[in-house]
């Protein structure tokens, strides 16, 4: 009983920590542009597509395709926010509808440039580890640790940092922000890039763990959405919470009933949320 | 003026006479889709147009279409009864949920039909004996109107035709009355509307009735229409297609939500051979429409009709007062 309850804890820390990543950008993107990014997703999946380009066909060193990957999909998002989004900061609906605009286009040309069909890159850590009777696959311990290595970085950058200052400045009151000097432009295009990188570095860790194909990103966009809306749209420790509370959720609910049935309470919590505390469990209220 | 509408009758007739016209399956069966998701477009527009957009309309559709089946194949009720069944209880869910759920408002009440969508499709999947999981339910009977079983194509067309032609006049009215009316103050300023009596929740709560009747209806034509429904027709991206033509088409009017319809349903019919073009196609024309035409065709339409023609008249003013001046 002990060794299960362990093991449901385990994979919900790593289940958790994914999570994490895909909602830290989603919720920062809410926080300071109040777009709704339904092309996370999007750049989860490109941030994979770059792994099984670079490691896969062309035989890169693993991490070092990571980095890279990582950062083009960082200039992607950049890109499309000072293109495409731009223009509609802070109209929510519409801003929206022209994320899920460009979901769509990114899906089609993924499709175009690298087919429909789902490919897989050989694994670069293989193995499991058994402590104490519970089983932790190496790849998890992997992808956790590097996961959660950049959430400290990305919690010192937003504390102490001077742009993580801006970014929480703007996030909280952008006229007086702008009165301090701070253009609002380019922290969007930096919310919005790093935002779009934290999604393609889940998408990258987990590129040798799942299958990869142009519309890998349905569901992580769909879990990010989940954990943002428990923690509280724009909250930042809120995705954190959301994120370990999905985790722990899905492990727990998937052991014991299956997959769909987690998803369904996983969605259950969310419209109780939204009807009886919108904010979130972490969010203040509006 | 008679040009215009010699024009417009003779279109009305091309519409009611395109199955015989083309004689031709695939095009008739192009033509009852594009009528078919006119109706979840209308009730779309319906939301839309108190800006409460909702994600779950692919999902209330999808209750329609398993209630037609189920009905029909498993307590043998006739076409009709369940054909009605399937709009009430798409009004149903709006009735039961409507008061809670319509209290959430923009983004949230987005996101909120979003996660209730997607849990009615994880019911269809997941209650297998019922709903018959992924594979769906199969062999629906066809629609049979008054002892007519609309075997043929083209019949199915006109009937069609004739539900999507009702749902537009229906929202026409509504939005002629004072309902509409309030509709539209309560989009624009709910405050000043509730501040002069409007209740405002019950005219929601109305409206939202409304909508999710025509989106079971849209279901139940599709489950008689195409006689088998699986989950994964209904999840929110059908949704977004009827926010799709809404955009394309223009919300400022249920024209728009139809001419969305037109230019949008044929395209992966025309386009089957080549998914991946039609999907980045559809993504490219949305961004163009939500950049450079925000109102849609119909927006297109009226500034033509209005705007231009009062700037050439107010040019023909100015030249004439030029030339008196001279």
């Amino acid at each position: 009983m002990l060794q299960l309850t362990i093991q449901i804890a385990v994979n919900g820390l790593t289940f958790g920590l994914i999570y994490i990543l895909m909602a830290l950008g989603f919720t920062l993107i809410f926080g300071i542009m109040r777009v709704v990014n339904f092309a996370h997703g999007e750049f989860y999946m490109v941030g994979a597509i770059g792994i099984l380009l670079l490691f896969g066909t062309l035989g890169f060193n693993y991490y070092l395709s990571i980095v890279f990957a990582v950062l083009c999909v960082g200039l992607l998002g950049v890109i499309v926010e000072r293109v495409l989004l731009r223009g509609f900061v802070g109209r929510e609906l519409n801003s929206m509808i022209m994320a899920l605009a460009v979901a769509i286009t990114l899906q089609a040309l993924a499709a175009i440039l690298f087919g429909p069909q789902e490919q897989s890159v050989a694994r670069p850590v293989t193995g499991v580890l058994q402590v104490a009777g519970v089983f932790i696959p190496r790849d998890r311990i992997v992808v956790g640790v590097i996961a959660l290595a950049v959430l400290i970085a990305f919690y010192l950058f937003l504390r102490y940092a001077r742009y993580g200052l801006a970014m929480r400045a703007v996030a909280q009151d952008p006229a007086a922000a702008a009165l301090q000097g701070i253009r609002p432009g380019f922290i969007y295009s930096l919310a919005f890039g790093v935002g779009s990188l934290l999604a393609g570095l889940a998408g990258a860790l987990m590129a040798p763990v799942y299958t990869i194909s142009p519309f890998m990103g349905d569901v992580p966009m769909m879990m990010a959405f989940i954990v943002v809306i428990l923690g509280g749209l724009g909250s930042i420790p809120g995705a954190v919470v959301g994120g370990l509370l999905l985790g722990f959720v899905e492990s727990l609910f998937s052991t014991f009933f299956g997959s769909t049935i987690a998803t369904m309470i996983a969605f259950g919590m969310v419209v109780l949320i939204l009807l009886f505390k919108p904010s979130g469990l972490m969010g203040r209220a509006q | 003026m008679t040009m215009r509408s010699v024009l417009l009758a003779l279109g009305f007739v091309a519409i009611v006479v395109w199955p015989f016209l083309v004689d031709n399956t695939f095009y008739t069966h192009i033509g009852v889709s594009v009528w078919m998701f006119t109706i979840l477009a209308l009730s779309m527009n319906l939301m839309l147009r108190m800006g409460q957009l909702s994600l779950a309309h692919g999902a209330i559709m999808g209750l329609g279409a398993y209630t037609a089946a189920l009905l029909m194949l498993r307590l043998d009720v006739p076409f009709l009864p369940a054909f009605i069944c399937s709009g009430l209880v798409g009004a149903l869910v709006a009735a039961i949920t409507g008061p809670v759920m319509l209290r959430v408002k923009g983004v949230y009440f987005v996101l909120l039909t979003f996660a209730f969508g997607e849990i009615i499709v994880l019911m269809f999947i997941d209650w297998v004996s019922l709903f018959g999981g992924h594979n769906g339910i199969f062999g629906v009977p066809r629609a049979e109107l008054f002892g007519f079983v609309l075997r043929d194509r083209s019949y199915s067309y006109l009937f069609a035709l004739g539900l999507a032609a009702l749902a537009y006049l229906i929202l026409r009215w509504i939005y002629s009355t004072e309902t509409g009316a309030v509709i539209d103050a309560l989009h624009d300023d709910e405050d000043l509307a509730r501040s002069l009596g409007v209740n405002a929740l019950g005219y929601r709560i109305g409206i939202f009735i409304v909508s999710g009747f025509m989106a079971g209806i849209a279901g139940g034509f599709y489950a008689s229409y195409f006689t088998f429904v699986t989950p994964e027709s209904f999840t929110f991206w059908t949704a977004v297609d009827a926010l799709v033509m809404n955009i394309l088409g223009g919300i400022a009017l249920p024209l728009g939500a139809v001419i969305g319809a037109v230019m949008l349903v044929p395209l992966p019919e025309l386009l089957r051979d080549s998914q991946e073009y039609q999907i980045l196609f559809y993504g490219l024309i949305l961004i163009f429409f939500l950049k450079f035409l925000p109102d849609g065709v119909v927006g297109v339409i009226k500034s033509l009709s209005t705007d231009s023609s009062r700037s050439l008249g107010k040019r023909f003013m100015k030249i004439l007062a030029w030339r008196q001046v001279k």
